[in-house]
C-alpha cells in the first residue's frame, strides 16, 4: 500500500515544497499537500501562545492535515547553508506540534543540518527513504530527479521604467500566502508600482550586496532578504522604495528590518515597515498602502 | 580610551576588575534605571527582546558620559544575541554618537586578537593576573548570591540577610587580591549563618529557569528573587554568571559533560538545540520534577525565541512530571503589580498542594 505523506502548506514549504513533494513522489509514495491558508488555519494555530503568525499558521495547516495521512513530513531543517542556522522557531517546530496535538500520526522530523558540512543532505535524504521502505540508491536518485527538476526563481532586475519600483522584502511564506499577507503583491500592482521580491534577486547577487555588512548573518533567509533589499537598493536601477512585510514577534526580521530602514534611510530610499498579526484588518493595511504608493507615486513624477 | 561595558547582574564589578587589570580606564554605565529602560526602547525595533533594548540603553548613558570604547560580545546565532552589536552600532552612529565598537566573538583567535588591543603593553602574565582575580571576584558574588536565597525565606528579621549582601558586594568591589575576595567571602558566609532563622520552618522550593539576561538583572525582574525570599520560598536559580562563563567561554569539562546530561534529558521534548537557553530551561524543569521541587519558575524576555518554544513546549512537561510551571514574560512595560499578582497566587498554589499532599500521606 502506498503511504500517504502530509506536507503542511507554510514556513519551508514555500522554498522547498516543490521539491519535497516530488521527490515523495519519485518514491512512490502518495503526497496530500494541506493547500492555501484559511481563516480556519489561522484560528487553528492560535493554540501555539507568543509566538509569530507564520509559526501558528504551520500549527494550523498540521491540524488540518494529520488526520488524513500515514506519515507527516515535517523536517527538522536547522541549517540550508554552511555557518547558518534557520530561524529557531523552525528548528523547534516538531517538538512544538508533538507536545501540543496529541494523536499525531508519526512525524518524519529527520535533521537537515548543512552548519558544518553540505554532505549531511544525502544521510537525511537515504533516512527518509528508508522510513518509507525504499533504499540508498533509489532514494538517493529520486531526490536527484526532484532536486534538477526545481523550478528555477525568475531573476528579473530589468524593469522598464513605465511605472516606479518597490521592493516588497519579507519571507516567502509570509508574502506568498495569500491570507497571510493579504494578497499584497496582487494590491500594490493593481496601484500601478512594479513589485520585486527577495526570490528575484539571486543568492550571489544577494550575497555580494550583504558584504557591506560589517556581520554576516546568520539566518540564511535573513541574510538573503537583507542582501536582496542592498541589491535592490543599490542596483543600478534601484527600487523607489522599500515594503519591508513583517510579522509582529518575528525574531530576525526585528534586527534586520531595523538594519535595512538604517540603509534605506542613508540612500533616501523610503521604507515602510508592515507589521502584520492575525488581528491585522484589511482596512487599515489598505489605507496605508495607498498612503506609501501615493508618496512614491509623487516622488517618481517629480 | 576609556572602556565601557553593558549591565547585567553583578556583570559590571567583573568586568572592571578585568578591565582595570588590562590597564584601560573604565566607565561603568550609571546603574540601570527607569531613564535607561526609556532610553533604550525609544530607539529600538519595536519588536526586539528586551536585553537588546536594555543594553541600547547602558551605551547611550555611557556615551553621554564620555565614553568612547564599547565592549560587547557577539554570537554565531540562531539566538538574536549575536547580531545586537551591528544593529546597536547603527543605531548609535545614527544619533551622532562617536565611539569604538568591540565585539567579542565565541572564537578563541578572535578573543586574542582583541585581547591584544585592549591590552597594549601589558605582559600575559599581568592579563593572567587580572584574569584571576575578575574571576575570584565573579564566583565570591555567584556564592553569596546563591546563600541569601538559601536565606531569606528563614530569616526571623526580614532584610537582615539583604544587608549584608548589600555590604559583601560593595566589599568585594573594592578588594584588592585574590586572598582578600576570599577572606570576605568567607566572613560573608559566616555572618549568613548566623542569623536567626524561623526555628521549624520548610520553605516552598521553586526552580527558575529562562534567559540569562532576565534572570540575572534584578531591575528587569523586578527582584524576582528577593521578593520570593521573602514570601518564604527558597529559590534555586539555574543560571549563575559563574555557570555562564565556565559552560560558554572556558567550555570546561564537567560544564560539557552536565549539558550532554541535560541535553538527554530533554530529548523527548526538544530534540534540537534552539540557541539560548531554551533547551536547558526544558531540561531543569524535567529535573527538578524528578527531584520533588514546589515549582518552576520561567522568566524572559517577550519575544525571546529559544524561550518562546521552550513555553509552548513546558506545559506537556508540567503535566507529565506533576509540577506547576509560571511563565513570567518581561518586557519595558511590565508592571509590578501585575507580576506581584501572578507570584502570589502561585505561591499560594503550591502551598495548597502542599498541604493536600500532606494531607493525603
Amino acid at each position: 500500500m502506498q503511504a500517504r505523506i502530509g506536507l503542511p502548506q507554510g514556513l519551508l514549504y514555500y522554498q522547498y515544497g516543490a521539491v519535497w513533494e516530488r521527490f515523495f513522489r519519485e518514491l512512490g509514495s502518495e503526497v496530500i499537500v494541506s493547500g492555501e491558508t484559511t481563516r480556519e488555519t489561522l484560528d487553528a494555530g492560535s493554540v501555539l501562545d507568543e509566538i509569530c503568525l507564520p509559526a501558528k499558521v504551520y500549527y494550523g495547516h498540521t491540524a488540518k492535515l494529520y488526520h488524513q495521512v500515514d506519515y507527516l513530513f515535517v523536517p527538522r531543517v536547522i541549517s540550508v547553508q554552511k555557518g547558518q542556522y534557520t530561524c529557531p522557531k523552525i528548528i523547534g517546530m516538531p517538538d512544538m506540534l508533538r507536545t501540543n496535538i496529541k494523536a499525531l500520526p508519526p512525524i518524519i522530523d529527520i535533521d537537515v543540518n548543512l552548519r558544518q558540512s553540505s554532505r549531511n543532505l544525502y544521510q537525511s535524504v537515504t533516512t527518509v527513504g528508508k522510513m518509507v521502505g525504499k533504499n540508498a540508491i533509489t532514494s538517493m536518485a529520486a531526490w536527484y530527479k526532484a532536486w534538477t527538476q526545481r523550478d528555477q526563481p525568475s531573476t528579473c532586475l530589468t524593469n522598464a521604467g513605465q511605472q516606479p519600483s518597490v521592493a516588497l522584502i519579507g519571507h516567502p511564506y509570509l508574502i506568498y500566502d495569500r491570507q497571510m499577507s493579504m494578497s499584497v503583491m496582487n494590491k500594490l500592482q493593481q496601484m500601478g508600482l512594479t513589485v520585486l521580491t527577495p526570490e528575484m534577486v539571486d543568492s550571489r547577487t544577494a550575497n555580494q550586496a550583504a558584504s557591506i555588512l560589517g556581520k554576516k548573518i546568520f539566518w540564511s533567509s535573513s541574510h538573503h532578504l537583507a542582501g536582496a533589499a542592498l541589491a535592490l537598493m543599490t542596483g543600478r536601477n534601484p527600487v523607489k522604495g522599500i515594503i519591508f512585510m513583517t510579522c509582529f514577534a518575528c525574531g530576525p526580521d526585528a534586527l534586520i528590518g531595523e538594519l535595512i530602514a538604517q540603509r534605506a534611510s542613508s540612500l533616501n530610499i523610503p521604507c515602510m515597515h508592515l507589521s502584520i498579526d492575525e488581528h491585522t484588518a484589511e482596512a487599515g493595511f489598505i489605507t496605508r498602502l495607498e498612503a506609501f504608493t501615493d508618496m512614491l507615486t509623487r516622488r517618481w513624477r517629480q | 580610551m576609556i572602556v565601557a561595558f553593558p549591565h547585567m547582574g553583578h556583570l559590571h564589578i567583573v568586568l572592571k576588575e578585568l578591565f582595570n587589570g588590562f590597564g584601560c580606564q573604565v566607565m561603568t554605565p550609571p546603574p540601570v534605571s527607569k531613564r535607561t529602560l526609556e532610553l533604550g526602547a525609544k530607539y529600538s525595533p519595536e519588536t526586539v527582546c528586551l536585553p537588546f533594548k536594555m543594553t541600547l540603553g547602558n551605551f547611550i548613558e555611557v556615551l553621554e558620559q564620555g565614553a568612547d570604547t564599547l565592549v560587547t560580545c557577539g554570537g554565531v546565532g540562531p539566538c538574536r544575541l549575536g547580531y545586537y552589536s551591528e544593529v546597536q552600532k547603527g543605531i548609535l552612529e545614527q544619533l551622532g554618537y562617536q565611539f569604538n565598537m568591540v565585539t567579542v566573538e565565541p572564537d578563541l583567535f578572535d578573543v586574542i586578537g582583541k585581547l591584544r588591543q585592549m591590552t597594549v603593553g601589558k605582559n600575559w602574565r599581568e592579563i593572567y593576573c587580572s584574569f584571576q582575580q575578575a574571576g575570584a571576584k565573579m564566583g565570591a558574588l555567584d556564592v553569596i548570591e546563591q546563600q541569601l536565597n538559601i536565606i531569606r525565606p528563614r530569616e526571623l528579621m526580614p532584610g537582615s540577610a539583604d544587608r549584608i549582601g548589600v555590604q559583601a558586594v560593595q566589599a568585594i568591589d573594592h578588594a584588592r587580591s585574590v586572598n582578600e575576595v576570599k577572606a570576605i567571602e568567607r566572613s560573608v558566609l559566616g555572618e549568613l549563618k548566623r542569623l536567626q532563622q524561623k526555628p521549624e520552618f520548610k520553605p516552598l522550593k521553586i526552580g527558575l529557569v529562562g534567559e540569562i539576561y532576565v534572570m540575572l538583572e534584578p531591575f528587569i525582574n523586578q527582584e524576582l528573587e528577593r521578593r520570593m525570599g521573602q514570601m518564604g520560598v527558597e529559590v534555586h536559580k539555574t543560571m549563575y554568571l559563574t555557570d555562564y562563563v565556565r559552560t560558554h567561554l572556558l567550555r570546561k569539562r564537567e560544564y560539557l559533560d552536565h549539558y550532554k546530561v541535560l541535553s538527554a534529558l530533554a530529548k523527548p521534548y526538544l530534540g534540537h538545540y534552539v540557541g539560548g537557553h531554551g533547551l536547558k530551561s526544558i531540561a531543569r524543569t524535567i529535573q527538578m520534577g524528578q527531584q520533588a521541587y514546589d515549582g518552576v519558575i520561567q522568566a524572559y524576555p517577550f519575544t525571546c525565541m529559544p524561550e518562546v518554544i521552550a513555553k509552548n513546549i513546558l506545559p506537556q512537561v508540567s503535566e507529565d512530571l506533576d509540577i506547576p510551571v509560571l511563565t513570567l514574560a518581561y518586557d519595558e512595560q511590565s508592571g509590578e503589580a501585575g507580576i506581584m499578582t501572578r507570584l502570589e497566587a502561585f505561591v499560594d498554589l503550591l502551598k495548597y498542594r502542599r498541604q493536600r499532599k500532606a494531607a493525603a500521606q
